[in-house]
């Protein structure tokens, strides 16, 4: 019964979709408000469509109904109950219901939102997320039909793969990744209603700039939680290892992030419509690359899903999506022409499009470092792969580049900047650098690309602060009381900037963590016997012995070690700071045991053990000291959160046009 | 219409989907290795169970399948009966099974609740795996009657995948 009323739910929303997006071009092109209420509507089916088949597999997955063959193929009685919820994501076919469940949700929400609103530029943006949703309810019933039957079913499956059963983030990371992704579609929607109606106006960027601001905020949280799940249970103290698939979440996240930029260019001086619309134009076409990365088993990576016959299809539409794309682009992009022009290359905007530059620059980079082995084998035939020093070689400098113009842009005036200005607004935060860098090397840094990140980092820390809290003081000079010009500038009128500001704080707390902990990273291999100990970057550690736990789906040994600071006697007499407990599982389905390491986190760095091999009485451990790791996780949550901040829209809808004989406008203005 | 962004557009379109569509349908499991086409470095280890020697140089002349495991993985336990079965179809084939850091009784209990039908020889300190470059078990190589090594593959095998592979070193 449940395969069918799946399968039922799923045709229904091919039809839905590919009939809404025909109906909705059409009001599009006829400017039919009648065509228009009738594609809202469709939008609201196919979101139902989805959700109700997306409800019916949780159902079958919850009831071990393994008749449904993707329950069959992930589903097991034997794992915890929020393994067996999750296990919608954990394999291909589930994970494509997911994306049109979340689709659907985005569309639905994004048209209700904008119901009586943007009635020139809707249709066609509704017309293109119904054509994506068209197309993913295509790949659900047929090349990734989780609903098809099985004839004799079995009595329990084997549960989803091993290695996302380790960790609790299986249950955040892969939802924050498609929020993320799918919600890309989005701003493309927006982007393509824009180009076919041949103009963006004032006021349409708004909508554009939010739906662009919130799938960049779940994506910038899952890039983050995605690199701790790998420190937690990976076990060689790394977050980042430029695999094709991390690289795939990051592209997207970097063109967005550049298209944010350009929007404020655009919505302040009226220039670069052209270059955002194709920047959003890229994130999404870069999230349909990395779900083809991760689903054509073409590239090999942890994340890779098995080889699967999607591969060919996405690789299609990704084609068609393409061809698209540059056609239009190529009609329409002059009649987006600019309303303004940049006076000076040294300006705030000046930065922004040399900001912008170092994304893009940044984006080929990683993205050919990916594909080179594809390209050489391509060519030559030969199999190869790029590997870290690659990466670390060309990401590096642009990296503490975007870093330094991090600082620079937001110190400069719009318009044009006198000498005075240039002077009175570099210099200050100059000193700052000088003294974070200074304190650096005091503790010991001697890397030359950390230190040049604490000089970029002192001085970009100083112009976010100084800006951030430059309207409350100039609300403080007119005689405002502390606590009411704080809510007012910050979080009421100027909430946009602040949030900004926030999200830069938080860069720079990124650049600066992961400059330190990835240079001034310290290891030990030790072999230890049960009751001795090795004292290292401070702590000692005791070997108190071994624990064999059986659980239904794995097998596991913990290794126990207390911790006591300093030296200490042998056999760790000192006071016990905490007790470590690593572990190796073994899982029925995996090729190797995986271990958990264990990590002792405190302000300034983490203590980190990860079990190397257990024989018997004897330990080998790898122990890893790791400064400010920690500040990663945090700093990412802080730009998340100033990016919610910045995206709360104001109560008040007032648009102003800065025209273009007033280029020295003050930054309040706008917010 | 705008030229330049149409051309720009046009190369991107064109070296994407030529890159990708080449890369589709290639298996990434089937690894190059700096070995293949290269004598394969020869070994002497002792067999489980029977403890005699088994010297890679006296195979000369047959094709051989090697293919490195351990009892402590998963996919190993997968492919285990895959091996046999083809072993005991492919009397002109050699099978070698070499076991990648483990104990010898847990090898003992493997095969004999599982069967075998062909030696199973024991790399106590890991010398001869690192002198193929193996990077994770289960891999699989294959040497022609020449002692040539011909393709190396990464994880379980299937029957299709070896006997491609089979052939590449009959020929």
């Amino acid at each position: 019964m449940t395969p069918i009323l799946g399968r039922f739910l799923i045709l229904a929303s091919v039809l839905v979709s590919t009939t809404g997006a025909f109906i909705a071009y059409a009001a599009g092109a006829k400017r039919s408000p009648e065509g228009l209420r009738w594609s809202q509507r469709f939008a609201y089916a196919f979101a139902g469509l989805m959700v109700i088949a997306t409800g019916v597999m949780e159902y079958a997955l919850i009831t071990h109904d393994f008749s449904v063959q993707y329950v069959a193929h992930v589903g097991s009685t034997q794992v915890p109950m929020w393994v067996t919820i999750v296990s919608l994501w954990s394999s291909l076919e589930g994970s494509i219901l997911f994306w049109g469940f979340i689709l659907g949700i985005y569309i639905a929400a994004t048209t209700w939102v904008n119901r009586n609103d943007h009635q020139e530029y809707m249709p066609f943006a509704i017309g293109t997320w119904l054509s994506c949703g068209a197309f993913f309810s295509f790949l659900i019933a047929g090349p990734a039909n989780p609903f098809l039957t099985v004839a004799n079913p079995p009595l329990d499956g084997p549960g989803p793969n091993a290695l996302l059963q380790n960790h609790l983030l299986m249950i955040i990371h892969p939802p924050m990744l498609y929020l993320g992704y799918v919600g890309m579609t989005i701003p493309f929607g927006f982007a393509i209603a824009a180009l076919l109606r041949g103009r963006l106006g004032q006021s349409f960027l708004r909508p554009l700039r939010a739906s662009l601001l919130l799938p960049w905020v779940f994506l910038t949280i899952a890039i983050m939680l995605g690199g701790w799940w790998a420190y937690e249970v990976l076990g060689w103290g790394g977050y980042w290892a430029w695999d094709p698939v991390e690289n795939a979440s990051l592209l997207p996240w970097l063109t967005a992030t550049a298209a944010l930029h350009s929007a404020i260019v655009m919505e302040r001086r009226g220039v670069l419509k052209g270059w955002t619309v194709t920047l959003i134009q890229a994130s999404f076409l870069l999230t349909i690359l990395g779900t083809f990365m991760t689903r054509s088993g073409v590239f090999n990576s942890v994340h890779s899903f098995t080889q699967s016959a999607i591969g060919p299809t996405i690789l299609v539409f990704l084609a068609a999506v393409l061809v698209f794309s540059v056609a239009l682009l190529a009609l329409r992009i002059d009649s987006l022409e600019a309303e303004g022009q940049l006076d000076s290359a040294v300006s705030r905007e000046g930065m922004f499009l040399v900001n912008n530059l170092f994304f893009v620059v940044l984006t080929f980079t990683v993205l050919i470092g990916t594909c080179f082995p594809l390209i050489v084998e391509a060519v030559k035939g030969k199999q190869m792969s790029v590997g870290r020093p690659y990466f670390d070689a060309m990401v590096v400098p642009i990296g503490t580049a975007l870093l330094f113009l991090l600082g620079v842009g937001p110190a400069l005036p719009w318009g044009k900047a006198s000498r005075k200005e240039m002077q009175r607004a570099l210099l200050p935060p100059f000193i700052t650098g000088v003294v974070v860098l200074a304190i650096g090397y005091a503790l010991g840094v001697r890397n030359g690309w950390t230190l040049l990140t604490l000089l970029f980092g002192g001085y970009a820390a100083h112009v976010t602060f100084a800006q951030m809290w430059l309207p409350l003081r100039q609300r403080m000079k007119r005689g405002d009381s502390f606590g009411p010009a704080l809510i007012d500038t910050q979080l009421r009128r100027g909430r946009r900037r602040f949030g900004g500001y926030v999200v830069h704080a938080g860069a720079v707390i990124v650049f600066v963590a992961i400059a330190v902990s990835s240079t001034m990273r310290t290891q030990q291999e030790v072999t230890l016997k049960r009751g001795q100990s090795t004292t290292f970057a401070g702590y000692t550690v005791t070997f108190t012995g071994t624990e064999e736990r059986a659980e239904p789906h794995r097998q596991s040994t913990i290794a126990h070690f207390n911790i006591t600071k300093g030296g200490g006697p042998p056999g760790g007499g000192g006071n016990i700071i905490t007790t470590m407990d690593p572990r190796m599982n073994q899982y029925a389905t995996m090729r190797e045991p995986i271990g958990t390491p264990a990590v002792y986190s405190t302000i300034t760095r983490d203590y980190y053990i990860s079990i190397m091999n257990l024989q018997g009485d004897e330990a080998g451990v790898l122990i890893i000291n790791l400064p400010m790791v920690g500040w990663i996780w945090f700093a990412v949550l802080m730009m998340g959160v100033g990016g919610l901040i910045a995206l709360i829209p104001s109560r008040r809808r007032t648009y102003v046009v800065v025209p273009e004989s007033a280029p020295d406008i003050d930054s309040e203005v706008v917010a | 219409m705008n030229k330049t962004v149409l051309i720009v557009g046009v190369v991107i379109v064109a070296v994407v989907v030529f890159v990708l569509f080449a890369g589709l349908g290639k298996d990434p499991s089937i690894i190059d290795s700096p070995l293949i086409g290269k004598p394969a470095p020869p070994f002497a280890l002792k067999a489980v169970g029977s403890g005699e020697t088994v010297d890679l140089t006296a195979l000369r002349g047959k094709p051989v399948i090697l293919n490195f495991w351990a009892t402590w993985c998963g996919p190993c336990y997968e492919e285990h009966p895959t091996l046999v079965a083809n072993a005991r179809n492919l009397p002109n084939v050699q099978f070698v099974g070499v076991v990648f850091n483990d104990d010898e009784d847990k090898i003992m209990r493997f095969l004999a609740q599982r069967g075998t039908a062909y030696p199973t020889l024991l790399d106590t300190n890991g010398k001869t795996a690192i002198a193929y470059g193996v990077g994770g078990v289960p891999e699989t190589y294959f040497i022609n009657p020449a002692g040539t090594i011909v393709a190396k593959y990464a994880g379980p095998l299937s029957t299709e995948e070896l006997q491609a592979n089979l052939a590449k070193a009959l020929r």
